[in-house]
């Protein structure tokens, strides 16, 4: 046996191509298209609402606060005191248009106060995206760190940091949202904080037991016996490691943020001053027997992007570790 | 067993004393209060600091964090959770009226939810990756997605525009007071709360029911002529329930969840309506005490279910 040419075999350094990195990424989405149908669905979906979400003020038709006004069918020139006090509005030839079915002009009808509910929907993407990103991240990173620490030194730090995530898991994640965003000011910001907080406990379990698993194999041995730092060796050799692990739980509970977001600003809690699903549902019910449209428009769009992060998020967890199904 | 009983219910109390603390913390350190939300929302306009200072005073919010959370915890060990500051009644009292209907909601939609989910994660995987399993699959997907307060308002749509069924509900009635009125009061919150809660259960029982029927015991009882309808129900089922189980109890922290959406909706004066009313009025002994009985349910429930698994499956020994 010849020995191996030492000026090629050394030193490792990647030497692909940024073109080669190029295609081998679209073979592999290519790939997953095609193993995962479901899961393509789901992607498409996730792109079309980030697109709508990106592009929402030439998407949404027209201005989302607009409020529209129609002719006044029983506009009458010179009412009488008795038919003004019957119909307030009968002296004015225009009034708004409120409630107004789903038509050419109004793709998904207009709301209580005359504004274009298909417009409104294409801007609430924005509030949803954000927050199942930003909630997500904010889980993940924390999670990361406390699941790291806690797999990586055991003993008593571990059973102390797993003991306060049994307390958090044992608030139900709704009222431990509800607590949050009420006690603080209910800002887009502070909602994403507070669902990124209530995830941390889902994400930190996740990352703890992939941490665990890594913990006991022998590239982690080798490298502590060349006497790397602990903080090295989680930095360098760990994290690199479960990178699998970490990318399924961010897509993974994405899906999950956004409905609790919904849920909370249909109880009247979620952050003021943005447009957001959840609370348009509730205000249409203000009308469902005449008027269910802002509800169900509103409400559908919720479960198609809930629906397709948790398709990606399924697809994702098959194709990179199978091992995790059932989380 | 025993000592393992023991050892679970000790952390569990160590668990609740943390929730407890989490509780005090976050409502007492952040600005604003009980005193400070009713003037705000009593729209007095200004008014001085003096008047928010008499009423914390009334309510002792003025002294001092930790003594507040010392006595706090004291009562807490004598069982005693204070009173409401809104209603002045003891908060065990408040409990007491709104445990029964929260209790009746969630049996009716565990109920709901379980004769959905089992007959459908059986059918799932009995005609695995057919037409019957796609539909169910894509029904349960939905499940999942769709919010609770959605499928209700969407429920409660059909109904004004099909004239179902006339809604017809005289005061809060229980169960056992007015059968008809009640199950016509809660039988949207009990179908939207149930078949949310059905679709994790339906979905892992299909993946355990399909992983069963590959098993050695199956080929057996099939090489042995035994018909497919008790080898499903005798030998697969019975193998594969177990591991549902387990998420039973986790669902019973998302049954609570929805409970509070699906009582502020239908106006059931359960303990969801109550702890809303509490987080949104800042009634801190109120709050605290419902916390702590919910957190309390989710711990031991859970404790219970890891029980129940020992006891169906000798295989698993908890020591």
């Amino acid at each position: 046996m010849t020995p191996p040419d030492a000026s090629t075999a050394l030193p490792f350094r990647d030497r692909t191509s940024p073109l080669t990195r190029v295609t081998s990424a679209a073979f592999a989405l290519g790939r997953f298209l095609r193993q995962k149908k479901l899961g393509g669905f789901g992607l498409v979906i996730v792109l079309g609402f980030s697109v709508l979400a990106l592009f929402a003020g030439a998407l949404g038709r027209y201005d989302s606060t607009f409020v529209f006004d129609t002719e006044n069918p029983n506009f009458k020139a010179d009412p009488t005191v008795a038919e003004l006090a019957e119909d307030p509005d009968i002296g004015s030839p225009r009034v708004v248009a409120q409630f107004q079915a789903p038509s050419g002009d109004h793709w998904f009808g207009t709301d209580r106060f005359g504004r274009d509910i298909y417009a409104r929907v294409i801007h609430g993407a924005k509030l949803a995206m954000i927050i199942g990103f930003g909630a997500s991240l904010i889980a993940v990173a924390a999670g990361l760190i406390i699941g790291v620490i806690s797999a990586y030194y055991l003993g008593w730090i571990d059973l102390i940091l797993q003991r306060v995530m049994d307390a958090i898991y044992a608030f139900p994640f709704l009222i431990l949202i509800l607590l949050l965003v009420q006690i603080s000011e209910p800002s887009t910001r502070n909602v994403v904080f507070a669902l990124g907080f209530g995830g941390i406990p889902f994400a930190a379990r996740l990352i703890r037991s992939a941490v665990l698993a890594e913990r006991g194999s022998e590239y982690v041995q080798a490298a502590r016996v060349i006497g790397a730092s602990d903080f090295r060796i989680m930095l360098q050799h760990v994290l690199p490691n479960i990178g699998a692990v970490l990318i399924i739980t961010f897509s993974i509970g994405i899906g999950a943020y956004i409905l609790a977001e919904a849920t909370v600003s249909f109880l009247g809690a979620g952050p003021r001053n943005e447009i957001s699903w959840g609370r348009m549902v509730s205000s249409g019910r203000g009308a469902l027997d005449i008027h269910p449209w802002e509800s169900v428009f509103a409400g559908g769009a919720i479960t198609l992007l809930v629906m397709a992060f948790n398709l990606l998020g399924d697809a994702l967890r098959d194709v990179l570790d199978p091992r995790l199904r059932g989380v | 067993m025993q000592q393992y009983i023991v050892r679970r219910a000790i952390l569990n109390i160590f668990v609740l004393w943390i929730v407890a603390t989490l509780v005090f913390f976050a409502v007492h350190v952040l600005p604003g209060n009980f005193a400070s939300q009713q003037f705000a929302s009593a729209n007095l306009g200004s008014v001085s600091p003096e008047a928010i200072a008499r009423a914390e005073a009334v309510l002792g919010l003025d002294r001092p964090v930790f003594e507040q959370y010392g006595t706090f915890l004291w009562d807490l060990v004598r069982f005693d959770l204070g009173e409401s500051f809104r209603s002045k009644r003891s908060v065990w009292n408040e409990l007491g009226r709104a445990v029964p209907y929260s209790i009746e909601l969630g049996v009716l939609i565990v109920l709901v939810g379980f004769t959905i989910a089992i007959p459908v994660g059986i059918i799932s995987a009995v005609k695995q990756d057919q037409l019957p399993d796609y539909v169910l699959r894509g029904g349960a997907i939905f499940a999942l997605a769709a919010p609770v307060f959605w499928t209700a308002s969407i429920a409660v749509i059909l109904v004004l525009q099909w004239d179902l069924f006339k809604i017809d509900v005289d005061g809060q009635p229980h169960l056992w007071e007015n059968p008809k009125s009640a199950l016509q009061w809660y039988l949207i919150p009990m179908f939207a709360g149930g078949i949310a809660g059905t679709a994790t259960t339906m979905r892992l029982l299909r993946s355990q029911m399909l992983e069963v029927l590959r098993a050695d015991y199956v080929v057996t009882a099939r090489a042995k002529g035994l018909p497919e309808r008790t080898i499903v129900m005798r030998h697969v089922l019975r193998n594969a329930w177990l591991p549902v189980l387990t998420v039973m109890g986790l669902t019973v922290a998302t049954i609570i969840g929805s409970q509070i959406v699906l009582e502020q909706m239908f106006n059931v004066p359960g303990v969801g309506r109550l702890l809303f009313q509490a987080i949104t009025l800042r009634d801190t002994p109120l709050l605290e005490g419902l916390v702590l009985v919910v957190a309390f349910v989710v711990v031991f429930t859970n404790l219970f279910v890891d029980l129940l698994y020992g006891l169906f499956d000798p295989r698993v020994r908890l020591a």
